[in-house]
C-alpha cells in the first residue's frame, strides 16, 4: 500500500492521466459533436484547416479530426481487446503450466511458445491471408500472438513464486493448489503481469497499425491511423500535414502507453530502479571535504581517529558509523565483531576505499603507514594513489567467493591481474607466481585450478583463490570481511587455519589483519584484540583474552551470555531488536535492551572509557559488569 | 525396493508419531532436451523416527540433504523412493483430501524470516490461513486465536493488521512460529530458523522454541548447522552426510562420545567462545558433489581413519549402544554393545 | 563445447520440423474449407468450379497424410510449389529474394550495435548525467514510433523535401555498388532506430547492474586500472544480457522488414509476401513464410551458440 502514496507513485499521474483523456475521447466519439468520418465531399479533397475541419480535410474531403478520433477508437479497442484476451489466457497457461509443472506444462506454456517461432508479423500475415482482413481477425491475430509472451511472463513468475517460502507454507498449512494459486501465487505475480498488460496494448496498436498501413488491417472505409498513413503517403508531396497528424496520434499514443508502462515497472518493483551503484573507480573525487589531514606518524600500521560514516537517504543523512576509533599494529589480528547494521562492514570498506557511492566519510582519518615507511591519510588520498595501495600494501578478501569471482575469466588469470596491475613483471612471470601462490594456499594441483573457471570450484577453493590474489602482492595489512560466513564449518576451519598460517609466514611476516566477523567464538580463535560495534560505534575493545574472560560492557557479555554454547537451561537472550540506524535510542543506543541500565542511561551518550591497559568500554557503568 | 529389517529405534518403548524408512529423493540434473539427464541424489536412503512430543536435532553441513529431508518427512517434496508414515498413515498413498487434512497436525517453519511471509497481507490473516483452512474456528473465533498466538510467541496482538515489513527479522520468525502453530500441530519442522536472524535475536527464538515445547508438547524436528543450537535444544541428534544418516544418539551422549569420524571433525572445527583449541586438525578437503558420490562409504574421501573396505561397501546404520546408531563398521567393531560384522 | 552446439543443432532441427509442419497444418486448422476460404472474396460464394480447380491445384483433394508427404518431398527437392498467380516457382524467387532482405537486417544490426552499444555503456558510466537523460529520451520516442512511420516521414523529409536521396528502390551491388549502398541506408536507417534503442536500453541497464557486482568490487580491491575493469569485468559480462534481448527482439526484427521493404520498395523476400497476401497467393505465402521462420530458427541457434561462446557456465549446461 505503501507504494501508492510514494513520490513516485507521482510519476505515474501525468503519463496516466494523459491516456485517460485519449480513451475517454475516443469512447465519447458517437456524442462529440463531430463530422461524420466516412462522409466523403470531393469537392473539398485536401483542403487546409477551416473552422468547420480544424485539422483539414483528406482525399476524398473526409473530416481529419473526426477520421482521427473514430480511428483512435477503432486501434484502441482492436489493441485493449487482444491485449485483454491475451492477458487472460495467458496468465492462466502460465500459470497452471508454472505450479503444475511437468505434461501441463508440456501442454500450456511449451505449447504456446511455439508460436513463438514464427516473427509475428508473418503468422499474422498468414492468418490475414486465409481469413482476410477485418477488425475480428485483428483481435483474434493479435490475441494468438500475444498470449505466448504472456504465459511466459506468468510462467516465469509462477515458477520462482512456488518455491518461495511464503507459498510452500501454503501447502504446508494444508491449502488447496487452487487456493495457494490464486490467494497467493497470483496477487504476487500481478504487478509484472500488469506491466505486460500495457507493453501487449502498445505492442498490439503498433501491429495493427502496421498491418492497416498494409491494407490487410482494418478495411477502408472504417477509419483508423495505419489506414490513414496510407492513403496520406500517396498525395504527402501535395499535403504532407495529413500524413502528419495520424503518424503523431500514433506515435504519441504509443510514447504514452510506453512512458505509463516504465513508470508502472519502477512503481511496482523496486528492484529495476537500482540507481547509485557506481563503484568507486568510476568517481572523481573521493571524499567530501574532511578537516586538514594529519600526516605525522601514527603508532602502529594503520590509525583509525573518529571515523564518521554518513548515508545518504531521501529523509536526509544519517550517521551509519560514528566516531570509531581503533589502532592495528605489524604483525597484529584484529577482530571487529557486531551484528548486522553495527556498521563493522562500512569501516572495513572506508580503509579500502570501497565505500558504495550512497555512504561518505564526514568526519576523521584513516592514518596507513606503507611499505616504504611512509604515512597517509587513505580518506584524503586521490583515488588513482588509492588505487595503487589497493591489491598491494592493502588488501581485502571478501565474504562471498562465489560472486568475488568474475565467472566469465579463468581463475589464474584474475589473480594474475593483482601481479600486473602493480607493476609485477610479464605476463609469464605473473603467470608461474599465480601457480606458486596457489600452492601456497593449499589449492591442489595447483597448476590445473589456475587454468579452471570459477564454477568449476568448490566453494572453499574459490575462497582460497581470493585469499591468492589478496596476498599477491605480499600485503601490509589485509582485511578479511566474514571471509568464512559462506562456508560450512569444517571449510572454514580451514581458512582460519590457512590465514593463521599466512601470517606467520616469512613472506608476509609483520602483516596486520583486520577480520570483520558476527561470530565470537570464530574471533576466540584468530584475533589478538577484539573490537566489538553496535549500532555504528565502538562498544568495547580489548585483548581477546580479557575481554571474553571479563567482558566490560553489558553488551559484550550479554553476546557471551547468549550462545547456546553454554550450559544454562534458558539461554540469557537479549531482549528487543537491534535499533534502525535511523531511529537511535536517545543516550546509550543499547540502553533499552540492557538488564543493568539505569535512568541515567537513557539521557546521557556515553563516551568510551579506559577500563584497563588496552582497553575501552562505552557504558557510564562499566566496572559494574561482572 | 529390497526388504529392509527395520534397526531397533532410539526409543523403542513409544510408538513413533512420525516414521520414515529408506527416503530417497533425487532431483533432474542438468541436462536439455537430448542431454543426458541424470538424478542428483540428495537424500540416498534415510530412516528416521520421531516420537510424540519429542525433539530430534538433524545437523550436517551444506547439501547434506538435511533441508530436502525437512520437506521430504512433510511430502512437500514427495520422496522418489522409501515411505513416510504419520500416526501410521503413508503420506504418500493418502487422497490428496486426507493429506491437506493431515497437513494441520504437522507444521513447517523456515528458514527465512523475510521470504516465509507473504509481503501483500497482514499478518493476522496469515496466521488465521490455517485456522480457516481446517475450519477450527469461525472468522470470528480465528480472530481471537489469532490475538492470543500472538501473544504466545511474544507479540502484541494489536499489531495483526500490519505487514510483513513493519517487524524485525526475529519479529518476523515468532510470526512464522505462530502461523504454524495456528493448526495446533503434534510436530513442528524447523528448517535452520535462527541462522537467518541476528545474533542477540537467536537465543530468544531458541528459548521461544524451548518454552513452547515443554507447554504445548510439540515434537520438534530442528534442522541445523549449529550443533551447540542443537545440544541446547533437542533429545536426540542426527547427523548426516551426503544425503545420508551416519550417526545418531542422544544428544548429551553425542557430544560427550561422538562415534563416527564426521562426527568428531564436525564438532572438533566448531570454535569454541570458550578456548582456543591449537590442536584440532581441520578434515581435508569438502563434501563431494551429490551428483557423483564416492563409492562406498561417502566420508571415506576425508576420512582420517578410512580403510581400503569402506570403498566397497555402503556402511549401514547399526545398532551402537543404547539409543545410538552408527553407519561405520572400523568404529563398530571397537564398541562393545555393538554387534560385531 | 562441441557436445553443446550439437546438443543446440539437434533442438533447431526438431523446431524446424515443428514450424514446417506447423505452416502445413495452418490451413487445415482454420475451419471451412480451404480453397473455398482462398477464393472468397467480401462474402460472396466463389464459384463451385473454381473452387473444384483450385483444390486440384493445390492438392487439397487427397488424403491428409499423402499431401503431408508430398508436403515433405517437396521440401527435400527444393520445391515450394508455383505461384497461383504467374505459374512461376515459388523457390526461385525466394532464392533470388532472400539475401537482399537478410543485407537490410545485417545492415541494420550494423547500425543498431554501432550506435546502441557506445551509448549504452556511456549512459551507464554516468546515470543521471546529461549524456544519460538525453540517449534515453530519444531512446524512448524511437521506441514508440512504428517503424513504418519513422520510414514514412524519412521519405517525406529526406526524398521529398530535402531531395538527398530518392525514395526507394534497390540497384544490384555488381551494377552500382556506391548507389546499391546509399539505396540501403535508408529502409536499414529505419529498422535501426527501434533497434539501436533496444540495443541502447538494454545496454545500459546490463552495464548498470554488471557495475553493482561483487566481482567488480573484487576487481576494484585488487588495484586492477580503471579502463581494464570496465572491459573486462564489465562490458565482457555486460554482452550476455545484451545478446539475449537481442535475440528476443529478433522477431519483431524480422517482422519490421515486412513493412520496411513495403515502405522503401526494397525488392525483399518480405515485401513480396505483402503482395502474395493480398492476391492471397497461398503457395507464395507458404514458402515465404517458410523460409523466414526456419531463417528465424537458424538466427537463434547462432544466438545461443554465441551465448555459450561468452559466458564458460552456459557450455557445462
Amino acid at each position: 500500500m505503501k507504494a501508492l502514496f510514494s513520490p513516485r507513485f507521482n510519476q505515474l499521474a501525468l503519463p496516466g492521466a494523459l491516456l485517460a483523456l485519449i480513451v475517454l475521447t475516443v469512447l465519447a466519439a458517437p456524442l462529440l459533436p463531430l463530422a461524420d468520418p466516412v462522409k466523403q465531399m470531393v469537392n473539398q479533397r485536401l483542403a487546409a484547416p477551416s473552422p468547420g475541419h480544424l485539422l483539414g480535410q483528406d482525399e476524398y474531403g473526409r473530416d481529419v479530426l473526426s477520421r482521427i478520433i473514430w480511428g483512435g477508437r477503432v486501434s484502441l479497442t482492436v489493441s485493449f481487446l487482444a491485449a485483454f484476451c491475451a492477458g487472460v489466457i495467458g496468465t492462466l497457461l502460465g500459470l497452471v503450466g508454472g505450479y503444475f509443472r511437468g505434461i501441463v506444462e508440456l501442454m500450456s506454456v511449451r505449447l504456446a511458445e511455439v508460436i513463438l517461432c514464427f516473427p509475428p508479423m508473418l503468422l499474422a500475415l498468414l492468418v490475414v491471408t486465409l481469413l482476410g482482413p477485418g477488425a475480428v481477425t485483428l483481435v483474434l491475430v493479435l490475441t494468438i500472438l500475444f498470449t505466448p509472451a504472456y504465459a511466459r511472463v506468468a510462467y516465469a513468475e509462477t515458477l520462482s513464486a512456488r518455491t518461495l517460502d511464503y507459498v510452500t507454507a501454503q501447502t504446508a498449512l494444508g491449502a488447496t493448489s487452487s487456493r495457494v494459486l490464486f490467494r497467493t501465487v497470483l496477487p504476487n505475480i500481478a504487478p509484472p503481469l500488469l506491466v505486460q498488460f500495457s507493453l501487449t496494448v502498445a505492442a498490439a496498436m503498433m501491429l495493427e497499425s502496421g498491418l492497416s498501413f498494409l491494407g490487410l488491417g482494418v478495411v477502408p472505409p472504417s477509419p483508423s491511423w495505419g489506414l490513414m498513413i496510407r492513403a496520406a503517403r500517396s498525395v504527402m508531396e501535395q499535403a504532407p500535414l495529413l500524413l502528419l497528424w495520424p503518424c503523431l496520434a500514433l506515435a504519441g499514443t504509443v510514447l504514452l502507453l510506453n512512458v505509463f508502462c516504465d513508470r508502472l515497472r519502477d512503481v511496482l518493483d523496486p528492484r529495476g530502479a537500482a540507481v547509485g551503484v557506481i563503484p568507486a573507480f568510476l568517481r572523481k573525487s573521493r571524499a567530501a571535504a574532511l578537516p586538514q589531514a594529519t600526516t605525522e606518524p601514527a603508532p602502529g600500521l594503520v590509525r583509525i581517529d573518529n571515523l564518521t560514516l554518513s548515508l545518504k537517504t531521501p529523509a536526509g543523512p544519517i550517521k551509519v558509523v560514528r566516531n570509531v576509533s581503533f589502532g592495528i599494529a605489524p604483525g597484529e589480528t584484529v577482530a571487529l565483531v557486531g551484528e548486522s547494521g553495527s556498521g563493522k562492514t562500512l569501516t572495513a570498506l572506508a580503509v579500502m576505499g570501497l565505500l558504495p557511492p550512497v555512504i561518505t566519510p564526514v568526519d576523521g582519518s584513516i592514518r596507513f603507514t606503507r611499505r616504504d615507511g611512509t604515512v597517509s591519510d587513505l580518506l584524503q588520498l586521490p583515488e588513482a594513489d588509492m588505487r595503487r595501495l589497493r591489491g598491494n600494501d592493502l588488501s581485502i578478501v571478501f565474504q562471498d567467493p562465489s560472486s568475488s569471482l568474475n565467472p566469465v575469466h579463468r581463475c589464474g588469470k584474475q589473480v594474475a591481474e593483482a601481479i600486473l596491475a602493480h607493476g609485477g613483471g610479464s605476463a609469464r612471470k605473473a603467470r608461474d607466481r599465480v601457480v606458486e601462490l596457489f600452492r601456497r594456499v593449499g589449492l591442489p594441483d595447483p597448476a590445473r585450478r589456475a587454468n579452471a573457471f570459477p564454477h568449476e570450484l568448490s566453494g572453499g577453493q574459490k575462497q582460497r583463490v581470493m585469499i591468492a590474489a589478496a596476498v599477491a602482492n605480499t600485503p601490509r595489512l589485509l582485511i578479511a570481511d566474514e571471509p568464512t560466513t559462506a562456508l560450512d564449518v569444517t571449510v572454514q576451519a580451514q581458512i582460519l587455519d590457512l590465514l593463521a598460517e599466512l601470517k606467520s609466514g616469512a613472506e608476509t611476516s609483520g602483516m596486520g589483519l583486520l577480520f570483520v566477523t558476527h561470530n565470537l567464538a570464530v574471533v576466540r580463535q584468530i584475533a589478538d584484540r577484539v573490537v566489538v560495534m553496535y549500532a555504528g560505534e565502538i562498544v568495547e575493545e580489548g585483548p581477546v583474552g580479557e575481554v571474553f574472560a571479563h567482558p566490560r560492557h553489558p553488551y559484550t557479555a550479554a553476546l557471551l551470555a547468549s550462545a547456546p554454547e553454554s550450559e544454562a537451561e534458558e539461554l540469557a537472550a537479549i531482549p528487543g531488536t537491534v535499533p534502525s540506524p535511523a531511529a537511535l535510542p536517545p543516550g546509550c543506543h543499547f540502553a533499552p535492551r540492557c538488564a543493568l541500565s539505569t535512568q541515567a542511561c537513557a539521557t546521557a551518550h556515553p563516551d568510551a572509557v579506559e577500563v584497563g591497559p588496552g582497553r575501552t568500554a562505552r557504558c557510564i557503568r562499566p566496572m559494574e559488569v561482572a | 525396493m529390497n526388504v529392509h529389517v527395520s534397526p531397533p529405534l532410539a526409543f523403542p518403548d513409544r510408538r513413533p508419531l512420525l516414521r520414515a524408512e529408506g527416503l530417497k529423493r533425487g532431483f533432474k540434473g542438468r541436462g536439455g532436451l537430448l542431454g543426458r539427464s541424470h538424478e542428483v541424489l540428495a537424500l540416498r536412503g534415510v530412516d528416521f523416527a520421531l516420537a510424540r512430543g519429542e525433539a530430534v536435532g538433524v545437523v550436517g553441513e551444506s547439501g547434506c540433504g538435511k533441508s530436502t529431508l525437512a520437506r521430504v518427512l512433510l511430502h512437500l517434496t514427495p520422496a522418489t523412493a522409501g515411505r513416510v508414515t504419520f500416526d501410521g498413515k503413508d503420506l504418500g498413498a493418502l487422497p490428496k483430501r486426507e493429506l491437506r487434512a493431515l497437513r494441520r497436525r504437522m507444521q513447517l517453519v523456515f528458514q527465512d524470516p523475510f521470504a516465509s511471509l507473504d509481503p501483500r497481507r497482514p499478518i493476522g490473516d496469515q496466521i488465521a490461513d490455517g485456522i480457516l483452512i481446517h475450519r477450527l474456528a469461525t472468522r470470528e473465533g480465528a480472530k481471537e486465536k489469532v490475538a492470543a498466538l500472538l501473544a504466545q510467541v511474544g507479540l502484541d496482538p494489536a499489531h495483526a493488521g500490519r505487514l510483513p515489513h513493519e517487524f524485525s527479522g526475529g519479529q518476523r520468525q515468532r510470526i512464522a512460529i505462530a502461523r504454524a502453530l495456528s493448526t495446533d500441530p503434534d510436530v513442528l519442522v524447523a528448517d535452520e530458523p535462527v541462522s537467518a536472524l541476528d545474533v542477540s535475536v537467536q537465543a530468544q527464538v531458541v528459548n521461544l522454541l524451548k518454552d513452547l515445547r515443554s507447554r504445548l508438547g510439540l515434537g520438534l524436528i530442528f534442522i541445523s548447522h549449529d550443533l551447540h543450537v542443537v545440544r541446547h535444544l533437542c533429545d536426540r541428534v542426527v547427523v548426516m552426510y551426503l544425503g545420508r544418516v551416519v550417526e545418531e544418539a542422544p544428544a548429551a551422549e553425542l557430544f560427550a562420545t561422538p562415534h563416527h569420524p564426521y562426527t568428531q571433525a564436525l564438532l572438533a572445527a566448531t570454535p569454541s567462545m570458550h578456548a582456543v583449541d591449537d590442536r584440532r586438525e581441520p578434515l581435508k578437503g569438502e563434501m563431494p558433489s551429490p551428483a557423483n558420490p564416492p563409492s562406498g562409504c561417502a566420508f571415506r574421501t576425508r576420512c582420517p581413519r578410512a580403510l581400503p573396505a569402506c570403498a566397497e561397501e555402503l556402511p549401514e546404520l547399526l545398532h551402537a549402544g543404547p539409543g545410538r546408531r552408527l553407519a561405520c563398521p572400523p568404529v563398530l567393531a571397537e564398541i562393545p554393545e555393538a554387534p560385531h560384522a | 563445447m562441441l557436445a553443446f552446439t550439437l546438443r543446440r543443432t539437434a533442438i533447431a532441427l526438431v523446431l524446424v520440423w515443428l514450424v514446417a509442419t506447423l505452416v502445413f497444418m495452418v490451413i487445415h486448422l482454420i475451419p471451412g474449407d480451404p480453397a473455398e476460404l482462398l477464393l472468397s472474396q467480401g462474402g460472396v460464394a466463389p464459384d463451385p468450379a473454381a473452387v473444384a480447380e483450385l483444390r486440384e491445384r493445390l492438392g487439397l483433394d487427397l488424403p491428409l497424410y499423402t499431401q503431408y508427404l508430398n508436403y515433405w518431398a517437396g521440401l527435400f527437392r527444393g520445391d515450394f510449389g508455383v505461384s497461383l498467380q504467374d505459374e512461376h516457382p515459388v523457390a526461385s524467387e525466394i532464392a533470388l529474394r532472400l539475401p537482399r532482405t537478410l543485407e537490410l537486417i545485417g545492415a541494420a544490426a550494423v547500425i543498431a550495435l554501432s550506435v546502441g552499444l557506445p551509448f549504452g555503456t556511456m549512459a551507464a558510466l554516468k546515470p543521471g548525467g546529461r549524456l544519460d537523460r538525453i540517449a534515453s529520451l530519444i531512446a524512448g520516442i524511437s521506441l514508440s514510433v512504428p517503424v513504418f512511420v519513422v520510414g514514412t516521414l524519412a521519405i517525406l523529409v529526406f526524398a521529398q523535401k530535402l531531395g538527398w536521396v530518392s525514395a526507394g528502390g534497390y540497384v544490384a551491388l555488381a551494377q552500382d555498388p556506391v548507389r546499391h549502398f546509399i539505396l540501403l541506408l535508408m529502409p536499414a536507417s529505419t529498422i535501426a532506430v527501434g533497434l539501436g534503442a533496444v540495443v541502447f536500453r538494454v545496454t545500459r541497464s546490463a552495464v548498470l547492474e554488471v557495475l553493482g557486482r561483487d566481482h567488480v568490487r573484487a576487481a576494484q580491491a585488487r588495484g586492477v586500472r580503471p579502463r581494464l575493469i570496465i572491459l573486462r569485468h564489465v562490458l565482457r559480462n555486460a554482452l550476455s544480457p545484451v545478446l539475449t534481448v537481442v535475440a528476443l527482439h529478433l522477431g519483431s526484427l524480422l517482422g519490421g522488414t515486412v513493412l520496411v521493404e513495403y515502405v522503401f520498395n526494397w525488392p525483399g523476400l518480405s515485401g513480396y509476401l505483402v503482395r502474395s497476401v493480398e492476391a492471397r497467393d497461398y503457395p507464395e505465402v507458404l514458402g515465404i513464410v517458410l523460409s523466414i521462420s526456419v531463417l528465424f530458427v537458424f538466427l537463434n541457434l547462432l544466438v545461443d551458440l554465441a551465448y555459450a561462446a561468452l559466458d564458460p557456465r552456459v557450455r557445462h549446461a
